[in-house]
């Protein structure tokens, strides 16, 4: 089965493109940093050199390595936007599977919970947590973003779950003797895997981009560099206004790519299972 | 009196898979005054057959071949816009299967009469056509305070009628049907049947063509009946003839197949045709029903039977009838 | 008396803000034994599918009790007694398509019951069962085995349900609505399994059924659920010609007959 989902996936054109780019950025990231192995926050040159064969994106205003500090900042947004990720989608997923299953007193209780965090505006208690934790370390900015993010897919999951509950299959199940748990592994959850997935994505990519801001305004990670901590330096020494555009540009690209290319795999990914699903 | 004629209707599915040959090739008639019923089990290309004659052919439907002939009109020569105005509503109206389903619950009856009739109405105000809508709902026993509620407050068995009268209020010659019954419960079948049947003696129609997979349902209330196979007709004649004396194995087989509550059906006992029918992408030369028959013999898989006329006005498509 | 309901009933309440109690089933009571073939009888709304669900324990009454074999099946506390019920009273519903689920290859629904043995036979054993049980149902096991449902047709589904059962050789089957979903010439096929099942195993059927044709064809009883209540019950043949109840003769009245006209249309 999966031999057959590779190869008809790798057919829709727009899943070859938008993998490829993706790829290449995932590749930049892990493997980047050691093939240029320039430190990125040391001083190597003249500060604000244009782009050049020395410095393929020029130095900052300190005379730091660009292109170094964007490698290294690929990988850590990708790591924090997939971390959040695997976190918030299994918080949601456990959540709104109990929830939607269970029903009665317990899904009150977990709904209570979950509106309470998604109603909680999530940039402002990011902000609040980030700022009381002095020593930020990319684990911890992954941990505070999908705290505050598991609130729909929960919703999501129950929804999806309470529908599911009443499908034939699942009578069937039933009376084979299956318990609840072993039904709601094995027959629901693989129905919902799709779904799941597309969380799991857009959360990523959320996650990145909630990085970026949290970094932008100097909450972000303490030690290493994100693509956020380099547009922090970036607007703490006005680039934009003195134009140096080699700045400020490749970061916000990147992460626009990287986002991008994700949510159209995804996308793609979607609607390649979507019809087989339906078994036409 | 002949008020439908079809020649060689041939309209395929164009699919990325192949071309899906619904109907291969039907020859069909329908005189003024007579109801037609068409059964054949699901993909048997009826409902395709439903939506060709009065050639609302639309991709990835093609109409390949044929003729078709309504009143005095030649449909098939005919531009879409040119149908549209002059043929459908007025001529020849479809109620599709699951029509039930299509009403927009955001309106009242009376709006969707409206937003039906005002296409063909131009000159009448909506008072008029409120009017119209209420003379003959009362006409056909309908209640007028169904004109006054939304789809989802009627029932089933009402939307249904609503939408028959619906279809018919310009006086079209020819009715088609497509199960319009299948999904109602058997009081409420009979109430729907009867409306058609209505509409018939009081002269607001004048055909009716009852598409169904229900042999029971037309034996009811059909004069004509014609079976239908993998995309061919196999077997035409009165609705007597064919359940009395079927000749075809295929309609032996769906009449045998029937259960209802008779004592002769328990008498005869249940038969089943094994085996599924053809896939249409690529179906086979010759008979399609080989596979499946218990008269087939080599000859069935190479000759494609045609219709020959086997007694008076009684069509059978087999190879072992002369 | 092997199975006999009493007094069951089961009150919905529907509604977002001004809750409505709707009776679904309400006050019934009958009985069924060992070998009976019976149908019950409705129309959409009659709440012949959710006495159904009771039955099969899928669901709980409102009041009410249902005995299987002298046992009270809602106060079954352990699951291997609850297990032990499934194994003898198994359920075929009426859509062929919903009860595989897509995700998996329509094996799995065969071999998921050998959960209720109470001794698990080896895989070898367990094969060979899942074969038998498929050619005793009129199917290859070749042309099974392996696929996903929607590869094969409602019939062959339907069938392989029936497989099911005899894998379990329950002492009553519940079919609700076995055949409405299936080309006619193939339903008969699938009616005459059900007949062989009883004959062969001598298995209890209970049909639930708006078709009184196939309730008067295999059945030796007939019930006539209305609105939640039974209204009738008699011998196929006494309903067939001395109905009693006005439903009853309305139902008879208004079926299409193939054998004569109605004289009132």
């Amino acid at each position: 089965m999966v031999k057959e989902i590779l190869i008809g996936v790798f057919r829709i054109k727009k899943f070859v493109v938008s993998f490829s780019i993706l790829a290449g950025i995932i590749l930049m990231g892990v493997v980047g940093p050691i093939v240029y192995a320039v430190v990125p926050y040391k001083i190597v040159g003249p500060p604000e050199a244009r782009p050049s064969e020395t410095y393929p994106l020029g130095t900052d205003a300190y005379g730091r390595d660009l292109f170094a500090q964007v490698l290294n900042g690929i990988r850590t947004s990708i790591y924090i936007g997939f971390l959040s990720a695997i976190v918030g989608t299994a918080i949601g997923v456990v959540i709104g599977t109990i929830a939607g299953f269970k029903g009665g007193l317990v899904d009150d209780l977990l709904m209570v919970v979950t509106n309470i965090m998604m109603t909680l505006p999530a940039m402002l208690l990011m902000i609040l947590v980030a700022a009381y934790i002095e020593e930020r370390n990319v684990l911890y900015v992954a941990l505070i973003i999908s705290f505050t993010s598991w609130g729909w897919i929960a919703r999501g999951v129950r929804a999806q779950i309470m529908s599911l509950r009443e499908q034939q299959f699942v009578f069937m199940s039933r009376m084979a003797g299956l318990s609840d748990v072993k039904i709601a592994f094995a027959d629901l959850l693989p129905n919902m895997a799709s779904y799941v997935f597309m969380c799991f994505i857009l959360l990523a990519s959320a996650a990145m981009l909630a990085e970026a801001g949290l970094s932008m305004i100097g909450l972000g990670v303490t030690s290493g560099y994100s693509l956020g901590t380099i547009l922090f330096w970036a607007r703490m020494k006005e680039a934009v206004r003195r134009g140096l555009t080699w700045w400020f540009i490749p970061p916000g690209a990147i992460l626009v790519a990287t986002t991008t290319s994700l949510l159209v795999t995804a996308t793609a990914l979607d609607e390649y299972f979507s019809p087989r699903l339906r078994g036409s | 009196m002949s008020l439908v004629s079809a020649e060689n209707v041939k309209a395929y599915y164009y699919t990325s898979a192949g071309s899906v040959k619904a109907v291969d090739g039907i020859n069909m008639n329908v005189n003024r005054g007579e109801i037609l019923g068409v059964v054949g089990e699901s993909g048997c290309g009826k409902s395709t057959l439903a939506s060709t004659l009065m050639m609302n052919v639309r991709p990835p439907l093609r109409l390949v071949e044929g003729k078709i002939s309504v009143d005095k009109y030649e449909l098939t020569s005919m531009k879409r816009k040119e149908i549209r105005s002059k043929i459908w509503g007025t001529l020849i109206s479809l109620v599709p299967q699951s029509a039930l389903n299509a009403l927009i619950p955001i309106k009242k009856t009376r709006d969707i009469i409206k937003d039906v009739l005002k296409h063909h109405l131009k000159n009448l105000n909506n008072e008029e056509i409120n009017n119209l809508a209420k003379k003959r709902f009362k006409e056909l026993d309908l209640p007028i305070e169904v004109l006054n509620m939304y789809p989802h407050e009627l029932s089933g068995g009402m939307k249904q009628r609503a939408v028959i009268a619906t279809s018919t209020l310009l006086n079209p010659k020819l009715l088609i049907v497509d199960e319009p019954t299948s999904a109602l419960d058997v009081s409420t079948q009979k109430i729907v049947l009867k409306m058609i049947v209505d509409l018939r003696i009081r002269g607001i129609i004048e055909s009716v063509v009852f598409i169904t997979h229900d042999i029971a349902i037309l034996r009811q209330i059909s004069d004509k009946i014609t079976v239908m196979y993998a995309g061919k007709i196999v077997e035409s004649s009165t609705a007597n003839e064919i359940l009395e004396n079927p000749v075809h194995p295929y309609s032996k087989g769906l009449i045998n197949a029937v259960i209802t509550p008779e004592r002769e059906v328990k008498r005869r006992g249940l038969s089943y045709i094994s085996g599924q029918p053809p896939d249409l992408l690529s179906p086979p030369i010759g008979c399609r029903f080989y596979p499946r028959c218990e008269l087939a013999k080599d000859l069935c898989q190479k000759q494609e039977p045609h219709l020959t006329e086997v007694r008076r006005n009684h069509f059978v498509a087999c190879n072992f009838v002369k | 008396m092997m199975f006999s309901l009493h007094n069951l009933t089961k009150v919905f309440t529907v509604g977002f803000f001004r809750r409505r109690a709707v009776k679904a089933v309400n006050n019934v009571s009958f009985e069924l034994d060992k070998g009976e073939i019976i149908s019950l009888v409705g129309e959409s709304g009659s709440g012949k599918t959710t006495t159904a669900l009771m039955i099969l324990r899928l669901i709980r009454p409102t009041s009410g009790e249902i005995f299987f074999e002298d046992k009270n099946i809602f106060k079954l506390k352990t699951g291997e007694e609850r297990k032990k019920y499934w194994r003898q009273v198994h359920g075929i519903f009426q859509d062929p398509y919903a009860p595989f689920n897509p995700m998996y290859r329509v094996d799995r629904v065969l071999y998921q019951v050998f959960n209720l043995y109470d001794k698990q036979p080896s895989k070898k054993e367990k094969d060979q069962i899942v074969k038998e049980s498929l050619s005793a149902v009129g199917l290859t096991p070749k042309d099974i085995l392996g696929k996903y449902s929607h590869q094969l047709s409602g019939g062959q589904r339907q069938r392989i349900m029936v497989a099911r059962c005899y894998i379990l050789k329950p002492k009553l089957i519940l079919a609700d609505e076995p055949v409405s979903m299936i080309d006619a010439s193939t339903r008969a096929g699938v009616i005459k399994l059900f007949m062989k099942l009883c004959n062969d195993l001598k298995t209890s059927v209970m049909f639930i059924t708006h078709d009184l044709g196939l309730a008067y064809y295999t059945s030796n009883r007939i019930l006539i659920m209305r609105r939640g209540e039974i209204v009738e019950e008699a011998s196929a043949e006494s309903i067939l010609e001395h109905p009693q109840h006005p439903y009853t003769k309305r139902l008879l009245n208004d079926v299409p007959l193939l054998y004569s006209k109605w004289k009132d249309l």
